[in-house]
């Protein structure tokens, strides 16, 4: 009986810091009281309902809902891309897999740790879209890999092929094992899914109006930008089956007004739904933060889904017949323009990655440009005075602050761990700026 | 003011054993000894009373030695009036069922009674 309630004072003790902080007295006080009870199955059972008020007051069921249903996503999306038959690259291919799921479940808990849970609904929604998002690339981009390894034998096929590639073993994969390009992949995927995670988290001062915003402005970008590349980016010799002559052309322009246009906007809405009254420094850098914020937001969103749906595309594309027949709907191609077709939309899936890197940061400096724009900095009176340059002089600046009597000493140490976000921040009022947005 | 019907027989006895001494702070395990209810189902309770600003909650000052500090419960002035008020209500409707159990015919109406104490 005394291990089974070691066991159980162990786990209560541990299951305490997963109810939230508002409940975390009361989980403590059943724990604490357990003490009066007299020692065998009554404290046990008493320790049992502890253990169920945990549950229900941490929202246990949720959680483990959730967790759940993405590693049941995960798996399928693992089990889909997880290479069938032995290819060269395979090893790369498997690692790669293991290492992007161990990012999607240790990343979150390492920003958990550092700047707390998502902060809101808006926030939770944002990141699983981005977990949906991944999870669905990834079977995609394995398809796509094992067409591009997979040589033809012979035949017009393999011509096409040598064109395209340079010779490779004939019915198997081509080259080695691409190491380096999985280690850049899993590095990129890394850098984006913290900043994702980062945007999100209760400690970073994003609204959920800025985030939605960012969202709306960025699926409209991705599907736009879909519409003109929907087969993988080239710039010079773009494919496009959908769209032909001037229609191609308006669509294109529309595309390039986005890129820019989108995040301006998305910025210029989410700073100025920010009002910070009183305190015009605060709210520069809240309206800033926010532009930053809901530029950075569509430009990321808008690369996801335009990936998301360009890989999507091309992966089913190389693989069933009735899309090939959707794609080039009407138009007589042969069989091996088709290949050809294929081989260069899978090659051509390469260049998200370049609107995965570059969206983003247009969209912060876009964002950043839009608040601007749309909140101008207060303009200080020159000497104080409450009349501006063109008035009369006036009363002068107020007098400045003396020297505070410690000796210098502005903030103490548990106000500098609640803003570096320390154990207890998640207990702090919300920041001004985030108060007002 | 609160009606009996937003509070449920296990609150009812809660509120009871709170009202018996409404001065004093209660510990949770003698609450639970008092009403007779488990663990994880007197917490939830005290919980939402404490949420509806009927119960204040306090940790004790000074713990004995080798224990540690326990939880202390008291209904606010609030929590003490709608106690009153439901415990009030809540009498007649269990004296109820025990006149019609004495008549004939009448069935009387199923639920978990509630020891009501006399309202101070």
């Amino acid at each position: 009986m005394s291990w089974l309630g070691q066991a159980a004072g162990a786990a209560g003790r541990g299951a305490v810091r997963v109810v939230p902080a508002a409940r975390r007295d009361w989980a403590e006080a059943v724990w604490a009281e357990a003490h009066e009870v007299p020692p065998g199955w009554r404290r046990l059972a008493w320790r049992a309902g502890g253990l169920g008020l945990m549950a229900e007051e941490g929202q246990m069921a949720r959680t483990i809902g959730i967790w759940l249903l993405f590693a049941v996503a995960a798996g399928a999306a693992a089990w889909g891309a997880w290479p069938g038959s032995p290819v060269s690259h395979g090893a790369a291919v498997q690692g790669g897999i293991i290492m992007t799921l161990a990012l999607l479940v240790g990343l979150p808990l390492l920003t958990r740790w550092v700047l707390g849970p998502p902060g809101n609904r808006a926030a939770r929604l944002l990141r699983r879209g981005f977990y949906a998002a991944f999870l669905a690339v990834m079977p995609a981009r394995a398809a796509i890999g094992m067409f591009l390894g997979a040589v033809p034998r012979s035949g017009i096929n393999r011509h096409v092929y040598d064109v395209s590639q340079g010779p490779g073993v004939p019915g198997s994969s081509s080259g080695g094992t691409d190491w380096g390009g999985e280690i850049a992949v899993l590095v990129f995927t890394a850098c984006f899914l913290a900043v994702i995670l980062a945007l999100t988290a209760r400690r970073t001062p994003v609204a959920p109006a800025t985030l939605a915003i960012g969202v709306g402005a960025g699926l409209v970008l991705g599907a736009v930008v879909y519409a003109m590349a929907p087969l993988g980016l080239n710039p010079k010799f773009p494919n496009r089956p959908w769209l032909h002559g001037s229609a191609a052309e308006t669509v294109g322009v529309l595309a390039w007004i986005l890129v820019f246009g989108a995040p301006l906007v998305a910025g210029a809405i989410a700073g100025r739904r920010c009002h910070v009254p009183d305190d015009p420094a605060a709210a520069t850098v809240a309206h800033a933060w926010q532009g930053f914020a809901g530029g950075l937001v569509s430009g990321g969103v808008g690369a996801m889904f335009l990936t998301v749906l360009g890989d999507g595309t091309t992966a089913l594309m190389v693989r069933s017949a009735w899309v090939r027949d959707v794609v080039y709907h009407g138009q007589h191609v042969t069989a091996s323009a088709v290949y050809g077709r294929e081989l260069y939309a899978s090659q051509n899936v390469s260049g998200y990655y370049l609107l995965l890197i570059g969206f983003p940061i247009i969209g912060l400096l876009m964002g950043l440009l839009g608040t601007g724009i749309a909140n101008p900095a207060p303009r200080l009176p020159e000497g104080g005075g409450p009349n501006g340059p063109g008035g009369p002089p006036g009363p002068g600046g107020p007098e400045p602050m003396p020297d505070p009597p410690d000796g210098g000493r502005d903030i103490d140490a548990e106000e500098l761990t609640i803003l570096v976000g320390g154990p207890d921040a998640e207990l702090a009022a919300p920041t001004p700026e985030l108060a007002h947005c | 003011m609160t009606s009996r019907r937003e509070f449920s027989p296990q609150t009812l006895s809660v509120l009871a054993a709170l009202c018996a001494e409404p001065s004093q702070w209660h510990h949770g395990y003698a609450l639970a000894t008092q009403t007779g209810l488990k663990s994880g189902t007197l917490y939830p309770i005290l919980i939402r009373l404490s949420d509806r600003g009927l119960l204040e909650a306090c940790w004790q000052d000074e713990p004995l030695p080798g224990r540690p500090r326990r939880h202390l419960y008291r209904l606010t002035a609030d929590g003490l009036a709608s106690a009153r008020a439901a415990l009030a209500e809540a009498a007649p409707a269990e004296a109820e069922p025990a006149r019609a159990k004495a008549r004939p015919g009448v069935s009387p109406r199923r639920g978990r009674g509630v020891a009501a104490p006399s309202v101070p």
